[in-house]
């Protein structure tokens, strides 16, 4: 009797022992953090920005974190998975017009395409409402098409994602009842995606990809992008794992897309193709496709880079020196670049967290101060 | 105390391009016991161990846990039956964590994140990468790979383990450190090894059993040192030369 209590208090402490454990490894500091140093560099930046009071670059904020939720959702497939999915700036393209479509006053759309369907005419939705059902449509245009997809790797995955984005952009660009085809598609109205409004959402966006990537689904399509085989004999069903990512992954592009069209407030397919998608690809690529710090510094370090450079190419072009395309090859160079010596990105495919800021440290324990300075450096680099 | 599970195969086939690779195999497991799987190059032990796991489709025979027909099941059911594997050339997850790692053996069968995470730290501290767990895989020894990939398969709380050539690439030392984490095992995890090996003294210091195949076929089975004095167990070894005239 006795002994049985004895055994049962130790099996009791030595089971509380190993989750005591355990759970160090999931500190706040070791993963959590992240999420937290992300969101605060981002706001912070948001905030100086608004504080300033300049449109010119409170335009390029509001620009660069719409980018940002695109290049997130494109990391949520891809960077987890490791299939590149060309299609994705198409399902941006379909939030970008169906949200439009939905946020639009039945007047405006009657006037501006006069070809377009009835019943989408009349439908009006107030603007928080059409950004997340323009989403739903992205949503459930991947759930329907992506199945047999999902089963495809490595080059013929890439090629049928091809295939498929050349779909969604010649059925956006031509079918005019619903898109005004080919020509350009008006919002009229004032912009509704603001600074606040693009900042509030790449909050809930910067969670949603951070914590999907480290729930156990995330797991599961980060073990499948390393070895199929051995992700299939642990009991992964690869094609059931990358399936729900895609979704998720549409559904995030959409809303991009939806806060895109309501801020540039013209939109034409041709936005949403090859251009548009090698701008997030350098993005993920520089920054590291692999963490979702790697597309937060990626699109950071991008949007900046484009931006000195595009005034550059500005200045030059003025003192007579042809330069106009320079921007593009510049990016285009630094990615073959860090493809070649440096594939994970500026982060190397890891995370930022509190816990490596503490160990760069030169002392364990340093003040504050110090450690937000660490973490600028790490925003420039 | 649980009870015991019966892996059973039963006249298993398989050709490739008209050449039999395995043929009309049949051997029975439970747990609690290691079964040695020998036999000279290309006689068809990695093929079996595929089809044994449905990582390739069979072409006749059947393969049962218990009551449940594995061998209908697609590849990534069979975890859930009580069945992992290990890999000849390592198979790990080399951009996650050791703890990653091995929390997928257990993820994979449908363990809850927490607990996952929980066995997993057990697992490896077990066997004794626990100061290792937060490195990324492929950081890791070769030694060490060979051993989260077994933390992998264990993290499953699997009912039978498919060892292929886990001491390939090991040196004597590493194979002596194998063999002692591996003999107490089948009583310490209440788990079935079915382990195909070239290393022979860690077969004879490990089995209770061995199966030889040559051909794909199966020559001899039996206690180790019955099966060892086997006449064609030692021709089909040592006398290849001899059976081609």
């Amino acid at each position: 009797m006795n002994l049985s209590k004895e055994l049962s208090t130790r099996q009791e402490s030595a089971r509380h022992a190993a989750a005591k454990d355990y759970t160090e490894y999931f500190s706040f500091s070791r993963k959590s953090s992240t999420v937290v140093i992300l969101i605060a560099i981002l706001v912070v930046i948001g905030y100086f920005i608004w504080w300033l009071n300049i449109p010119f670059i409170e335009d390029i904020f509001t620009a660069g974190t719409i980018t940002l939720i695109m290049a997130l959702g494109f990391q949520l497939f891809m960077g987890n998975s490791g299939v590149l999915n060309w299609s994705y700036v198409g399902y941006v393209g379909i939030g970008a017009f169906a949200s439009a479509i939905f946020s639009m006053t039945p007047s405006f759309k009657a006037m501006q395409i006069p070809t377009m369907y009835p019943f989408l005419v009349n439908l009006h939705l107030p603007f928080p409402v059409a950004l997340v059902a323009g989403a739903m449509v992205a949503m459930i245009v991947a759930a329907l098409v992506a199945w047999p997809l999902m089963r495809l790797s490595d080059a013929v995955g890439a090629i049928t994602q091809f295939a498929l984005l050349i779909v969604i952009n010649v059925l956006l660009s031509q079918w005019s009842q619903i898109t005004n085809g080919p020509r350009t598609f008006t919002l009229g109205g004032t912009r509704l995606t603001s600074l606040w409004v693009a900042l509030g959402v790449a909050v809930l966006v910067i969670i949603i990809v951070y914590y999907f990537k480290e729930s156990s689904l995330g797991l599961k399509l980060r073990a499948t992008r390393d070895d199929r085989y051995a992700a299939r004999s642990s009991g992964i069903n690869f094609v059931a794992v990358r399936y729900y990512a895609y979704v998720v992954s549409a559904f995030i592009g959409g809303l991009a897309g939806g806060l895109y069209s309501h801020y540039i407030l013209s939109i034409t397919a041709a936005s949403f193709y090859m251009g548009e998608l090698f701008m997030i690809l350098s993005m993920l690529v520089i920054g590291g496709s692999m963490s979702v710090s790697g597309a937060f510094f990626g699109t950071l370090f991008v949007t900046l880079m484009r931006q000195f450079l595009r005034q550059a190419e500005n200045f030059l072009t003025r003192s007579g020196f042809e330069a106009s395309g320079s921007t593009e090859i510049v990016v285009a160079v630094l990615m073959i670049i860090f493809l070649v010596w440096q594939a994970d990105g500026i982060t190397g495919g890891e995370e930022l967290t509190w816990e490596k800021i503490k160990r760069r440290l030169p002392n364990g324990k340093k003040s504050r101060e110090k450690v937000s300075k660490n973490v600028k450096q790490e925003e420039k680099a | 105390m649980e009870s015991k599970s019966t892996f059973t195969v039963k006249g298993l086939s398989k050709s490739f391009a008209g050449l039999k690779a395995v043929d009309d195999v049949s051997l029975q497991l439970e747990t609690g016991e290691i079964l040695g799987l020998i036999g000279p190059n290309g006689s068809g032990k990695t093929t079996l161990i595929n089809l044994m796991t449905g990582m390739l489709e069979k072409d006749s025979g059947q393969i049962l846990i218990d009551n449940h027909n594995i061998g209908e099941m697609p590849a990534y059911r069979v975890p859930f039956y009580g069945l992992v594997r290990t890999y000849q050339t390592i198979r790990i997850f080399k951009n996650l964590s050791c703890l990653e790692n091995a929390m997928i053996g257990a993820l994979g069968v449908g363990t809850k994140h927490r607990e996952a995470a929980q066995l997993a730290v057990a697992l490896l501290e077990e066997l004794g990468l626990g100061d290792k767990i937060e490195l990324s895989a492929q950081s890791l020894t070769f030694r060490d790979q060979r051993l989260l990939e077994i933390a992998r398969a264990l993290a499953a709380k699997p009912k039978f383990m498919l060892l292929d050539e886990p001491a390939a690439g090991l040196n004597e030392e590493e194979t002596d450190e194998l063999l002692s984490l591996l003999k107490p095992m089948p009583h310490s995890k209440q788990v079935g090894i079915i382990i195909v090996e070239h290393d022979m003294r860690l077969i004879m210091n490990l089995c209770d059993r061995l199966h030889v195949l040559n051909y794909g076929r199966t020559i001899a089975e039996g206690k180790p040192e019955d099966v060892r004095n086997n006449p064609e167990v030692v021709k089909a070894y040592l006398g290849s030369a001899a059976h081609e005239q």
